[in-house]
Parts: structure tokens; C-alpha cells; sequence
């Protein structure tokens, strides 16, 4: 039986201005998932997954992590729970890729020692370790977000939480996102991806959840959930679309 | 993709980048305040140096001076003001001109470039994370100076410089293609440009202190480390004896 991880119960949230954010949000999350998070634009993804990771704190609810709520535990969820945010390059903060990757680290106290052996692990596992002396503004969009992931990796996170990890990239920039996140799932992260586009992880996902004005509308298996997306606002696969198998985008 | 600049670092294994970043902000403080009262004889000699080290660490001099076109402007101008400035010299056209303004002209023109080519080789050679460790190590001393805390920041504004420059330039193209280049009013036209990029600047901050933020960000990190190459005794004292040489000769 898998371990569960994040256990979510009656979250809400309202923003400053009264703006009903999520709405009695219940659910848990076990290790080892690869979970879709659909929705249209303003559904509550963002907030939602800002709010496992600590950035954001219920107006009502409890979310425990391993167990401990997460607003007494703090550090140690954030630790828990790795966030890779939309935009790699407002997220940047090193200016080499091994510093950026060693950002993380150095605020968790880590010994230099320790710091430098699991941020060069980190990027030779990711295949990125020949760009370490690269400045990260310097790099392709899929490099980038590559190096994003590597930031979250170094605090040895049980979860990683994406939120539009598709969002301006190319066709291959995808490709390499796509190859790193079903790796890491592989080798036993959990994995939670926000977007509307859920076309490229759709074949992989093991559970799908659809949002709508800040509540979780569909929980389920991806492949029993696709006919519904369009009722909420997300584009039908194509597979799905045309009476297709579907099929792996990783190569 | 962002530009590269010619003061942007580039990696390499050369003796300057290998040097104890806290001893090259000491020599780069001492030779260019003892090249102020250096000869024509320690400038040239100073300037072989450089270009053997601008040489050793893959750079190319006439693309530097392409790159450094305004600067060497500058440089002109500084020449001619001070060569029409001398007392002594014959009149022309309300200006004095003398052989010792030409002089003084060249030098002080000379010197400032070479200065420039020393910061140039500094920054090319000197990862901006060591930058900011030394500026940390110097800081830690002072009192009443969260040090840890000012390297954050100079990281963060070096890291962020490129991002600026690019929103920049997309506000400005956004403007362009909609005739925004029509606008001949120069205060609108700053306006124009400003006032977006000041809100995409903030916005981009905002995003970034969540990315901090989500990553456990605090003042009380580990310290940054220094790896001397142990060349670094020898350079102090090249350096003290090549200062020495400029103040006499």
C-alpha cells in the first residue's frame, strides 16, 4: 500500500479582495502518484498548488504533509514539497546554472561538502551538468525549465508540484520536460502537473483532477475523465478526439 | 536568448580565473590607484601585461576596443579636453594649445583605458557568485551590516539585469508596432516605455520572491567558499612591487 503524503481537508481560500480562491477543497495524495491538475485559466490551479507548498495559508481547512500541518511545519514542507513555478525566468537566482541548482541547499544549511556533491549529481543526472558554468538567462526555454526542476531536486523533495510546465516552450522543449518529469517519477516522486494542456502527459498521468472556480469538480482516472474536459473549458486530446489510442509523447 | 556581453564572465581554467577572487578586487584597487601617478614607461610595460593576460584568458583585443567604442569616444573627448586646457601654450581660437597639454591628454585618456581593460579582465574572469562571496567577506567585519543578506542582492541585481534589458526591449518593440516610434515627444515617449516596464519589473519581483520564498530563502545560509589556486602570494607581491614601480617610475 502507498504511503499517503498530502492529506487536504475542507481547504478554502479567500483572497484579499473577498475573491472566493478555493472552495472546500478534500482530497489526499499517495507517494509515487503522477496526477493531472486541469483547468481553465482562473480554475484555481495556481492557487492551489501554492498552498501545498506553504506560499499560501488556508482561510479554513487543514493540509497536512507527511502527516504535520503545514503551517507549523513550514520549512520542513517546503522541503517535502518542490514547486516549479510557470515562468523559469523570474525564478532564476543564481547567476550560473550550479548556483541556481545550489540555491536551495545553501538555505537549508547544507555543508559546502555536501552542497557541491548533490548539486553535481543533480546535473549529470539531468543531463545538464556541461551548461554548469552557463548563466541560466543564456539557455533554451527547455534548458531552462530543466534547470528549474534541478533547483527543486537539490532540497530532495517527495513531491514536485508544476505548475504550466508546457507553457512557451517548442515542441522538443517539451519533449526534454516531459522525458526529466517521467523519469523522476519513475525512480519514485510524486507528481502533480497544473495545465491546460494535457495532451503530452495524459498517456502517463495515473489520475486526473479537473477544476473549476476553485473547486475540484472530477477526481479520477485521466483516460475515464477526457470526454468531460470540455465541459470545463480544456481542450479534448486529440486521441480521444478521433477515437485514437492513445499514446506516449516521450521518445 | 539573452546577450552576452563582453563584461559577462566567461569560464575558463586560466590563471585569472583560477585567482582568489578577494585578492583580484585588492590588486584591481591598488594597481589602478597607483597607475594614477604611473609614467608613460610603467603604463606601456602595464599594458603588455594586459594584453599577455587578455591573450591568456581567450580574449580578443581589437574586439574589445569594437566593444568598447563609446568608452574609447569618451576617452577622446577627455584627450582633448585636457589638451586644450593647459596653461602655457599657444592661443587658438580662445583655447590654449601646448605639446604638455597633448601630453598630459594622452596619458590621463591611457590610463583610464587601462584601468577599463583591468576591470574588463576582472569581470570576464571572475564568476559574479564569487563577486558576491568576496563583497560578503569584506562586509562580514563591519558592523551593523546584514552581509550575507547584501549578497543576495547584488546576486539577485546581477541575475536580474538580463531580464530587465529584455522586458525592455519587448515593451519597446510592443511600442514600435504600434507606430509608438512616431512619438516625438521625448517625456511621453519615456512614459511610454517606463511605465510598463516598471510594472512587469515589480510583477517579475513579485514572482521572484515566491520562487525564494518556495525554496526556504533566509539570511542564515551556508557561506559561500574560496579556492585559492596558490598562486595568489605571488600575485600580491607582483602586484605591490608593480604599484611600487608606478608610484617611482
Amino acid at each position: 500500500m502507498s504511503k499517503n503524503i498530502i492529506n487536504i481537508k475542507d481547504l478554502s481560500f479567500v483572497f484579499e479582495d473577498g475573491y472566493r480562491g478555493l472552495n472546500h477543497i478534500s482530497l489526499s495524495i499517495d507517494q509515487g502518484e503522477f496526477i493531472i491538475l486541469a483547468g481553465k485559466n482562473g480554475s484555481g490551479k495556481t492557487t492551489f498548488l501554492k498552498h501545498l507548498n506553504g506560499l499560501l495559508m488556508p482561510t479554513s481547512g487543514l493540509i497536512r504533509v507527511n502527516g504535520k500541518d503545514i503551517s507549523k511545519h513550514l520549512v520542513e514542507t517546503r522541503r517535502t514539497v518542490g514547486m516549479v513555478f510557470q515562468d523559469p525566468d523570474t525564478q532564476m537566482v543564481g547567476d550560473t546554472v550550479f548556483d541556481e541548482v545550489a540555491f536551495g541547499p545553501e538555505n537549508l544549511k547544507l555543508t559546502r561538502a555536501r552542497i557541491n556533491e548533490t548539486v553535481t549529481r543533480i546535473l549529470k543526472t539531468l543531463n545538464l551538468y556541461h551548461l554548469k558554468d552557463r548563466n541560466p538567462s543564456t539557455l533554451s526555454g527547455g534548458e531552462k525549465r530543466k534547470v528549474a526542476i534541478a533547483g527543486i531536486l537539490a532540497m530532495d523533495p517527495e513531491v514536485i508540484v508544476f505548475d504550466e510546465p508546457f507553457s512557451n516552450l517548442d515542441y522538443p522543449g517539451i519533449l526534454q520536460v516531459i522525458t526529466t518529469i517521467l523519469g523522476l517519477n519513475r525512480s519514485g516522486q510524486t507528481i502533480m502537473i497544473a495545465t491546460h494542456d494535457i495532451e503530452p502527459v495524459i498517456f502517463e498521468a495515473t489520475r486526473m483532477m479537473i477544476m473549476e472556480n476553485g473547486s475540484i469538480m472530477e477526481d479520477g482516472g485521466p483516460l475515464n475523465l477526457v470526454h468531460r474536459l470540455e465541459s470545463y473549458g480544456v481542450r479534448e486530446p486529440c486521441f480521444s478526439k478521433f477515437g485514437l489510442e492513445p499514446a506516449s509523447w516521450q521518445k | 536568448m539573452a546577450e552576452i556581453t563582453l563584461f559577462t564572465y566567461r569560464p575558463g581554467v586560466s590563471i585569472l580565473h583560477l585567482l582568489d577572487t578577494r585578492l583580484k578586487f585588492f590588486i584591481i584597487c591598488l594597481i589602478s590607484m597607483s597607475l594614477m601617478s604611473a609614467g608613460i614607461i610603467s603604463c606601456c610595460f602595464y599594458f603588455f601585461i594586459l594584453l599577455f593576460f587578455i591573450k591568456k584568458t581567450g580574449l580578443h583585443f581589437f574586439s574589445i576596443l569594437n566593444h568598447i567604442k563609446l568608452f574609447l569616444m569618451l576617452l577622446f573627448f577627455i584627450f582633448l579636453a585636457r589638451t586644450v586646457t593647459m596653461e602655457g601654450g599657444f592661443p587658438f581660437y580662445g583655447l590654449t594649445l601646448s605639446e604638455q597639454g597633448f601630453m598630459e591628454g594622452a596619458m590621463t585618456a591611457f590610463k583610464f583605458f587601462l584601468v577599463m581593460l583591468t576591470g574588463l579582465l576582472f569581470s570576464s574572469t571572475t564568476r559574479p557568485s564569487s563577486v558576491k562571496a568576496a563583497v560578503q567577506w569584506f562586509l562580514k567585519p563591519v558592523p551593523f551590516v546584514p552581509e550575507k543578506r547584501v549578497g543576495v542582492m547584488i546576486s539577485l541585481a546581477l541575475c536580474f539585469l538580463p531580464v530587465i534589458l529584455r522586458q525592455a526591449e519587448e515593451v519597446s518593440d510592443a511600442r514600435n508596432a504600434r507606430c509608438g516610434h512616431l512619438q516625438k515627444n521625448p517625456v511621453r515617449k519615456a512614459m511610454g516605455l517606463v511605465l510598463p516596464l516598471l510594472k512587469k519589473t515589480f510583477l517579475s519581483a513579485d514572482h521572484l520572491v515566491l520562487a525564494m520564498e518556495s525554496r526556504c530563502y533566509s539570511d542564515d545560509r551556508t557561506d559561500p567558499e574560496f579556492n585559492p589556486s596558490g598562486r595568489e602570494s605571488a600575485f600580491l607581491l607582483g602586484s605591490i612591487a608593480a604599484s611600487i614601480c608606478f608610484v617611482f617610475f
